[in-house]
């Protein structure tokens, strides 16, 4: 009983010996080291804007016109060497996140620029196209057309545009629906271009450039040549995109400076070890040889959660650390709660062991309702907050979680283990004066 | 054992006068609304040296924008030189003539060209529209009323040995005077409430439940052990019992946040100390409800409602 106790012991501080080697040193390709956490924009300095669409008061975005618009953000910002970037769509609030982090060495970072000019217009044009000049090749191999300015139509004449299937080639193809004056204008452009190249361009940028077979009179043109589904549906959602009415427009633009942000993170991690210092001397000096079992603990609750944070690729960002170290300081309470009892025990005159013993069970219920209490209002603030609130909701709730395991579990098979030992049978380590037998 | 429950009218008396103190200020001070909630733009903008003359500055831009404009020195930790602070300019624009992203390049465009600003200086944009904080309150409110709704249905099934829904009831009585408390911080030391008011609540509202249900825990333990006891003899006892782990727990919690306040303080990191200090208040505040507020109300409700039903017998557990 008692070597098998001790074989537990040992796994619990191998078990945290291996989750501090893996957090912080990783395992390159599989596990990422705590270090190169992804860290929020109000760390690492960036931009961060809601756009919104530039329409009349009371009218919405479809969510299929934001995910056009969102196409030419994507598009621009690929256009820009941008590739850093997070990109949200919010039907339900009509509105675009966009986040760009800064980029070290970055001397000229105009967020309010780069910003303005991801949310015009998009200008979405069908031009002739004289086949022998050309720069370079897009990626699929098509010549990179120059634009000639014989403009076939443009984004406002197309009504929509959409992955379909040729119902004789089971091809997947993009269909085009053009408006009245788009197919008057098609039909006549489309005749006198038979067996040469149409080219499509989102403000400067060729997209594709699709031989005309023949003429279509009727303002309904496929275009072939997609490979997969999903570059057909990138096409329709451009093209779809040239056809919006509306600009986007920041209506909360936050940019960030990297040097306030890291800053920000050295003061944030200096408190939070200040902190879990403070609180290890707290716990030692309050309840001894139980407050340093729980101290390797809640050593073992920080590690866990840092290492949960870079397995999942979770943004830290300051109200998120703010979190943790909050946690930490909340991560010990089940342990406060339950040393106390076993002093209340051990005072009423059980002997060591079965004052542990019965402190864990009694404190049991009280620890799981205050946990519950707190999880449940962590996973409603994760759902409603937005930003930051969110990554403060994560961190709080992972950190209780785990200190369900780390205070209770790890906590009491370490003490037990410890127990058994006969030096560890003296009151003094419990901070009990004496046993009233 | 301490006698909570014969000096509640104290403990209730504090808690009272801190609240109407707290409201004469908010009718003095006012709310401070910070740019997420009213809206407006803020800009940071890291200066040479302090040498400007902020209020020439703000004239300056004003004129070019024709908006107000108010402007501000203010120094920041520099995070290369823990000797040195950064020099930065604030400049504030009022919700109804918050900047569009071109004014923002303008204003920029302007400062390099007649403050020697540098072009790669740290700049800081916050430009917000009124609506996106009313919509992040709101959903902020919603959140803390469904916890509310969740965790009364919790601890009144998980209590019911000790008429839960009364004992629910009060957790939240407790945890409302936390938040009031928390919230009317803001007037009293005029801090502009944020998004992180929200996130602070939300905070509270899980740890000031925690800490009662220890309390309640512990009535629900005592009152299976010690079935003659009366009513007021069951809280004393149980709250006294569970005080040294209350204390204790408070003290590592605030440890914590009183940290990261310290180092926010010292480094002059504004929204960290924003977010801490109101939390510092509600943690203090959460502990004092859960010994002081809850368990003692709920006796008062339950001696009353003893008292209604069976008068004989109300008058003996008095």
């Amino acid at each position: 009983m008692r070597a098998k106790n001790w074989v537990k012991f040992f796994l619990v501080i191998v078990i945290i010996g291996v989750l501090t080697y893996l957090t912080f040193a990783g395992i390159p390709g599989v596990i990422p080291s705590v270090y190169d956490t992804r860290l929020g924009i109000d760390i690492r300095g960036g931009v961060y804007a809601n756009l919104y669409p530039d329409l009349p008061e009371g009218e919405k975005p479809t969510a299929d016109q934001l995910n056009s618009a969102r196409s030419i953000i994507e598009k621009r910002l690929d256009n820009k060497s941008i590739f850093d970037r997070n990109i949200t769509t919010e039907p339900e609030n009509g509105r675009i996140i966009v986040e760009i982090p800064y980029k070290p060495g970055e001397t000229d970072l105009n967020p309010q620029k780069a910003i303005e000019e991801i949310g015009k217009t998009a200008l979405l044009t069908f031009q002739e196209v004289d086949e022998d000049k050309y720069n370079g090749f897009l990626a699929d191999g098509t010549p990179n057309y120059e634009q000639t300015g014989r403009i076939v139509i443009e984004g406002k004449h197309v009504v929509e545009a959409k992955v379909g299937q040729n119902p004789q080639t089971s091809q997947i193809v993009v269909t085009l629906k053009l408006n009245e004056e788009g197919a008057k204008r098609f039909a006549e452009a489309t005749e006198r271009l038979v067996g040469q190249k149409i080219a499509i361009y989102m403000d400067d940028l060729l997209i594709t450039a699709p031989t005309v077979n023949e003429k279509i009179p009727n303002g309904e043109a496929i275009i072939t040549g997609q490979r997969t589904a999903k570059e057909a549906g990138d096409l329709a959602d451009t093209i779809n995109a040239g056809s919006l009415p509306f600009r986007m427009v920041s209506k909360d633009l936050n940019s960030i400076t990297p040097l306030l942000g890291e800053g920000a993170l050295r003061v944030t991690v200096t408190a939070g070890i200040v902190a879990f210092i403070l609180i290890c001397l707290f716990m030692i000096v309050n309840y001894r040889l139980p407050g340093l079992i729980a101290n390797i603990a809640l050593f073992g609750l920080i590690v866990a959660t840092l290492f949960f944070i870079s397995v999942f690729g979770i943004t830290l960002t300051l109200p998120g650390i703010a979190g943790i170290i909050l946690s930490i300081g909340m991560g010990v309470d089940a342990n406060v709660v339950i040393f106390e009892r076993i002093r209340e025990e051990m005072k009423s005159g059980k002997t060591v062991a079965a004052s542990i013993d019965s402190g864990f069970k009694r404190a049991f219920a009280a620890i799981v309702d205050g946990n519950v209490t707190t999880i449940l209002t962590g996973i409603i603030l994760y759902w409603f907050g937005t930003g930051p609130i969110k990554g403060f909701a994560i961190t709080l709730v992972v950190g209780v979680v785990i200190s369900f395991f780390t205070a209770v579990t790890a906590t009491r098979t370490m003490l037990t283990a410890i127990a058994g030992l006969s030096f560890a049978k003296k009151p003094w380590l419990f901070r009990v004066k004496e046993v009233s037998k | 054992m301490i006698d909570f429950i014969g000096k509640r009218k104290y403990f209730f008396g504090l808690s009272i006068i801190l609240i109407l103190l707290g409201i004469v200020f908010l009718f003095i001070n006012g709310l401070e609304l910070d740019i997420q909630f009213q809206g407006g733009t803020l800009l940071k903008v890291e200066m040479p040296d302090d040498t400007f003359d902020a209020d020439e500055i703000a004239v300056t831009v004003g004129n070019e924008l024709n908006k107000a404009v108010t402007a501000q020195k203010m120094k920041t930790f520099n995070p290369d030189n823990a000797e040195e602070a950064i020099d930065m300019l604030m400049l504030k624009v009022s919700s109804k003539d918050a900047l569009s992203d071109d004014e923002i390049s303008q204003v920029i465009n302007l400062l390099r060209e007649k403050y020697n600003v540098k072009p790669d200086a740290q700049n800081q944009v916050q430009s917000v529209q009124p609506f996106i904080g009313q919509e992040m309150l709101k959903d902020g409110l919603l959140a803390a009323i469904i916890s509310s709704v969740a965790i009364i249905f919790y601890v009144w099934w998980r209590y019911r040995i000790i008429s839960g829904l009364s004992a629910a009831v009060m957790a939240l009585v407790a945890l409302f005077h936390d938040i009031l408390i928390m919230f009317l911080i803001y007037p009293v030391f005029r801090i502009p409430v944020n998004e992180s008011f929200i996130a602070a609540m939300l905070t509270i509202l899980g740890y000031s439940v925690n800490d009662t249900i220890i309390v309640y825990d512990r009535i629900r333990e005592n009152r299976k052990l010690y079935r003659k006891a009366d009513l007021k003899e069951l809280v004393n006892m149980s709250t006294t019992q569970t005080l040294s782990r209350s204390i204790n727990t408070t003290i590592t919690t605030l440890t914590s946040v009183v940290c990261v306040y310290i180092f926010a303080s010292v480094n002059n990191i504004q929204s960290l100390k924003e977010f801490t200090f109101p939390l510092i208040i509600g943690l203090v505040s959460g502990s004092y409800s859960s010994i002081f507020i809850a368990s003692p109300l709920w006796e008062m409700w339950q001696t009353y409602r003893a008292k209604k039903v069976v008068p004989g017998k109300a008058a003996k557990a008095r």
